[in-house]
């Protein structure tokens, strides 16, 4: 009864603005496109904090860590293709044939650098803490958070720094039901959706996604079967970052900005998308993810901007409180 | 080498007789007290010495949530907003359209605004923290650790949030708006309390002073509860909640009152800092300064209260002195074009990490947290079952 | 925990005594798994009762219940005629239940006083205003808890030398004494104890059971006991409790359980 209480009060907590803001604009309008509009752009923003989500669910999942420094990782890899797009040759005047295979090469190298990265920070900030208390790398996390930030604020500067914008990302591509599509919507829907399914599947299907599993549930008993924890928890950290470094060029493209606070704001949103879809589940974060961008972006156009990270942050008081579970987390048997 | 490394560990452990520490702590005060005739009266070093007695306080509010009862607090810059604006609500004339004077002297008698005196208001703000820290750790204790963490942060933000836009918001009708927004509020009223002359920005030792008499009151408070009923209570919980629980310890009442008590001394220190600043600045309640006090604490060592005192006044030195005057000249002689100050926080996190890699326990370490931290006693098992 | 004990059985029957805790129709499911099923049992005054059963048959959970630190999915728990379902650990042990730990659980950070002082959080009144000004009240009532806790820790054995000595540093054995301390310090009627004995040595379980014995006849406990040393269960219990696969399969006195065909077909498989 309580599950239920506290499932579905999620779920109409979640629907609130969206169906105010509908019944208000059938009223006004008439019809839903403006709705729809918001809703739709939340999607294609959401599934960048998806990528992120996921992130941040996978190494919870495997060693209970928020592992707060993976908004900056994915802050890192903004500025990393913000960087590059001048060194593989990517202008303005770019056009499609070149732009494809750029584009391809620079998330490649995103993906790299970032899945290094935050192996580097997993082998020098969490591994020393293992058998530590849990809050002891949860501290090093948010230093390294810091540190990272400081990197970007010596690297770009202190505000927003423009990237070209190689896609035209304003550009309408096409008008349906009253909503506009532009083309950063289909990019961050289109790289987003495959990452997402090439990770499920890896962790559902391969070897190494099997002993990811394992050592999730049980370390000890992983490292009895002959899995390697220390790799696996590595190969975590590789995945989580790789899927972090593709999200950060495509906000690089999707944003045409970058800055150096970028990360901390998107941390907090893609954990809210984590905890909201049940945090160690895959298929929660993106939908977490997804439904985050849909009241932010709802919360922008109709609250206003200022408002909405204490609005996100409202929303993430409320899960944590009411429903840690998440949306499709299950309770977790305590030993006894 | 492993066995020099070993001793050299050891060599920082402190851990004198409770005779030779009294004698010190004596030492210590009595230096402290006399520490600002050696001084110009309104020499940098100084006005640095009030801030960093401030952080002190700071500091030791904190290490009552982190330290003693374990709940990591990443949004104390809350009752630093919350202390502060109790300043700039009745001590100003910001809500203009109101006249209170309380106990105030002739030079803001014919001031509009509410003029409450000073020692009023750190009552209020202290009252009003430890509210808001109940309203805090209410909802946050059923969750487990890493979870208060988070909902801490987002709280600090959420009032961020609020103190940055909180002009465009009236509560209590259209003259009273609950912040003036990036402005600001400023100036607030000079302190004036009994029996001595009204402070001025240009003889800082009475505030020096003022904030010393805090930093003892605090220390008394924090010392007394640690070696109380409650601190013990503390550290069993922080240890083991099962344990606690099954001994008799009520964990929400434990764990609310670390955070009414440690929210109280945050308020307190939030109310001097915005008097002293003479300015409620908005901007200054980020979350980085969440981490700053974080990380004095975990600097000093977590639990340990000369820890603390110790690691706020390295690092309220580091940032106000060392930062800005000695170091920023290092990239120019280096051939490098950025300013250091805004290395301020990158600084900060890599102390948090080389600390907590490298010596968690701090500089001054305290005896169980030590233990903890490197022995791994204690469990993270906690109580998902049991009722808040 | 030298002098052997008095035997002096208490004056009524077991089936007479009225019984101080109940357990009516108590299921507890985690998910799918279902960990006790409809297990209903009662401690009397005065009484050792034990509850025995395999690894996995669901013991330590029912303690968890019956301690509240966890809630019965369904069923009724009352003490000493107060429904106590649900109720929260420290109200629980307020009203006169104690418990220790199958894996000690000490403040290992604490000396062996400290901890005992614990033990005694709820029979004291020192708030946060009356600790910061040390008032006489205080003052008075720091001081004996800390006699009493002293006593405590005489009594169950321990040598006055290890009262302040770390909990984490003591031997397994002082631990153990300690974590009984811990217990005992909170004037409990009713003392749960989760295999004590895990760890001991043949001497040294006959020790505790003699303090057992001496725990009720002296002090009047009624004692609840999960163990697996049969020796212990047999030798110290009045009734026992058999639980296998969350159920509760029999119950009875020592000889009438150890005979019992399900009984031993839950501990040694089914024969033939």
């Amino acid at each position: 009864m309580r599950e239920f209480i506290s499932k579905y009060g999620l779920i109409a907590v979640l629907l609130a603005l969206p169906v105010f803001y509908g019944v208000k604009d059938l009223v006004d309008d008439g019809n839903l496109a403006h709705l729809g509009q918001n809703l739709f752009q939340g999607l294609s923003n959401g599934s960048i904090w998806a990528l992120i989500a996921v992130g941040y669910t996978l190494v919870y999942g495997i060693i209970e860590l928020i592992n707060f420094a993976h908004g900056d990782v994915f802050m890192i890899g903004s500025f990393v293709a913000a960087g590059l797009f001048g060194t593989v040759g990517l202008g303005l005047a770019t056009g499609v044939g070149g732009l494809v295979p750029g584009l391809l090469l620079v998330l490649v190298i995103c993906m790299a650098t970032c899945g290094a990265l935050n192996v580097m920070i997993e082998r020098v900030a969490y591994r020393p803490l293992r058998s530590a208390p849990k809050l002891a790398p949860l501290i090093t996390a948010v230093g390294f958070s810091f540190i990272l930030q400081n990197v970007g604020l010596l690297w770009v500067g202190g505000s927003p720094a423009s990237v070209p914008d190689l896609i035209h990302a304003q550009q309408d591509v096409f008008t349906f039901l009253g909503i506009t599509v532009q083309r950063a919507d289909l990019l961050a829907i289109f790289v987003t959706i495959p990452l997402v399914v090439a990770a499920t599947l890896f962790i559902s299907r391969s070897r190494l996604g099997k002993a990811m599993r394992a050592t999730a549930q049980d370390p000890d008993a992983a490292r009895l079967m002959g899995i390697s924890v220390d790799t696996t928890i590595s190969l975590t950290f590789l995945l989580g970052g790789m899927l972090a470094g593709a999200a950060g060029l495509i906000y690089a493209l999707y944003q045409t900005t970058v800055w150096y606070f970028q990360g901390f704001q998107a941390g907090l949103i893609a954990f809210t998308a984590a905890v909201m879809g049940g945090i160690g589940n895959l298929r929660g974060a993106v939908l977490g993810g997804l439904i985050i961008g849909c009241i932010q972006f709802i919360s922008d156009d109709r609250i206003g901007p200022q408002w909405t990270p204490a609005i996100v942050f409202a929303y993430l008081v409320l899960i944590m409180v009411f429903r840690p579970q998440g949306l499709i987390g299950e309770e977790t048997r305590e030993a006894g | 080498m492993a066995a020099r490394a070993a001793s050299f560990r050891r060599g920082f452990a402190f851990n004198p007789s409770p005779a030779v520490s009294r004698a010190l702590a004596l030492a210590l005060a009595a230096f402290a007290i006399v520490y600002p005739l050696l001084l110009d009266p309104i020499s940098g070093l100084l006005d640095d010495s009030v801030v960093a007695l401030a952080y002190v306080i700071m500091g030791l509010g904190l290490n009552v949530v982190v330290g003693f009862a374990g709940l990591l607090d990443l949004g104390y810059v809350a009752f630093f907003a919350i202390g502060a604006f109790s300043v700039g609500w009745f001590m100003s004339t910001f809500y203009a359209d109101a006249n209170i004077h309380v106990l105030v002297s002739s030079n803001v008698h014919n001031l509009p605004g509410i003029h409450l005196n000073f020692l009023l208001v750190i009552v209020i703000a202290a009252v009003l923290c430890a509210l808001a820290g109940m309203l805090i750790g209410l909802p946050t204790l059923r969750l487990r650790g890493d979870y208060i963490a988070i909902v801490t942060l987002a709280f600090g933000e959420i009032i961020r949030v609020f103190a940055v836009n909180g002009d465009s918001v009236h509560v209590f009708g259209n003259g009273y708006p609950l912040t003036n927004g990036r402005q600001g509020i400023t100036p607030v009223d000079q302190l004036d309390l009994p029996f001595v002359k009204p402070f001025t920005q240009l003889d800082l030792r009475p505030w020096y002073w003022l904030v010393l008499t805090l930093v003892f009151i605090v220390l008394f408070v924090v010392i007394r509860l640690r070696d109380s009923r409650l601190g013990r209570a503390w550290v069993a919980v922080r240890e083991d909640e099962v344990a606690a629980a099954s001994m008799g310890v009520p964990l929400v009442k434990t764990k609310l009152l670390a955070y009414t008590v440690g929210g109280a001394i945050g308020g307190v220190a939030g109310a001097f800092l915005a008097a002293y600043l003479n300015t409620v600045n908005a901007d200054q309640f980020a979350f980085s300064f969440s981490i700053f006090v974080l990380a004095m604490i975990i600097l000093g060592g977590l639990g340990s209260i000369w820890g603390v005192v110790l690691g706020a006044i390295v690092l309220s030195f580091i940032n106000n002195r060392l930062i800005p005057d000695v170091l920023n000249s290092v990239p120019g002689k280096l051939g490098l074009d950025f300013n250091l100050s805004d290395l301020g926080f990158g600084i900060f996190g890599f102390l948090l990490v080389i600390v907590m890699v490298l010596r968690p326990e701090g500089l001054l370490p305290e005896r169980r947290r030590k233990l903890e931290l490197t022995e791994g006693v204690g469990t993270d098992d906690a109580l998902y079952e049991v009722r808040a | 925990m030298s002098t052997p004990a008095t035997g002096a059985a208490p004056a009524l029957p077991l089936a007479d005594r009225p019984l101080l805790l109940k357990a009516e129709h108590v299921t507890k499911r985690f998910g799918g798994l279902v960990a006790n099923n409809d297990v209903s049992f009662g401690v009397p005054e005065r009484s050792i009762v034990s509850i025995i059963g395999p690894n996995g048959a669901g013991k330590t959970t029912f303690f968890n219940m019956l301690t509240g630190l966890y809630r019965p999915s369904t069923g009724r728990i009352s003490f000493a005629d107060r429904d106590v379902t649900g109720t929260r650990p420290d109200r629980i042990t307020a009203m006169g239940m104690a418990r220790t730990f199958q894996n000690i659980r000490l403040f290992g950070t604490m000396s062996a006083l400290e901890n005992v002082l614990v033990g005694q959080h709820a029979r004291m009144k020192a708030g946060l205003v009356g600790s910061v000004f040390r008032t006489p009240g205080v003052r008075k009532e720091e001081a004996r808890v800390r006699e009493h806790g002293r006593e405590m820790l005489a009594y169950v054995g321990l040598p006055a030398a290890a009262f302040e000595q770390l909990a984490i540093n003591l031997s397994y054995g002082d631990q153990r004494r300690v974590e009984i301390a811990r217990a005992l310090a909170s004037d409990p009627k009713l003392l749960l104890l989760d295999e004590p004995t895990a760890g001991m040595n043949p001497q040294e379980s006959a020790t505790l059971t003699d303090f057992m014995h001496r725990l009720r006849d002296e002090r009047g406990l009624a004692i609840l006991l999960i163990e697996h040393d049969m020796k212990v269960v047999m030798g110290v219990s009045e009734q026992i409790t058999v639980l296998d696969h969350g159920e509760k399969i029999a119950e009875g006195a020592p000889q009438a359980v150890r005979d019992d065909p399900r009984v031993v077909e839950a501990y040694l498989g089914k024969q033939g």
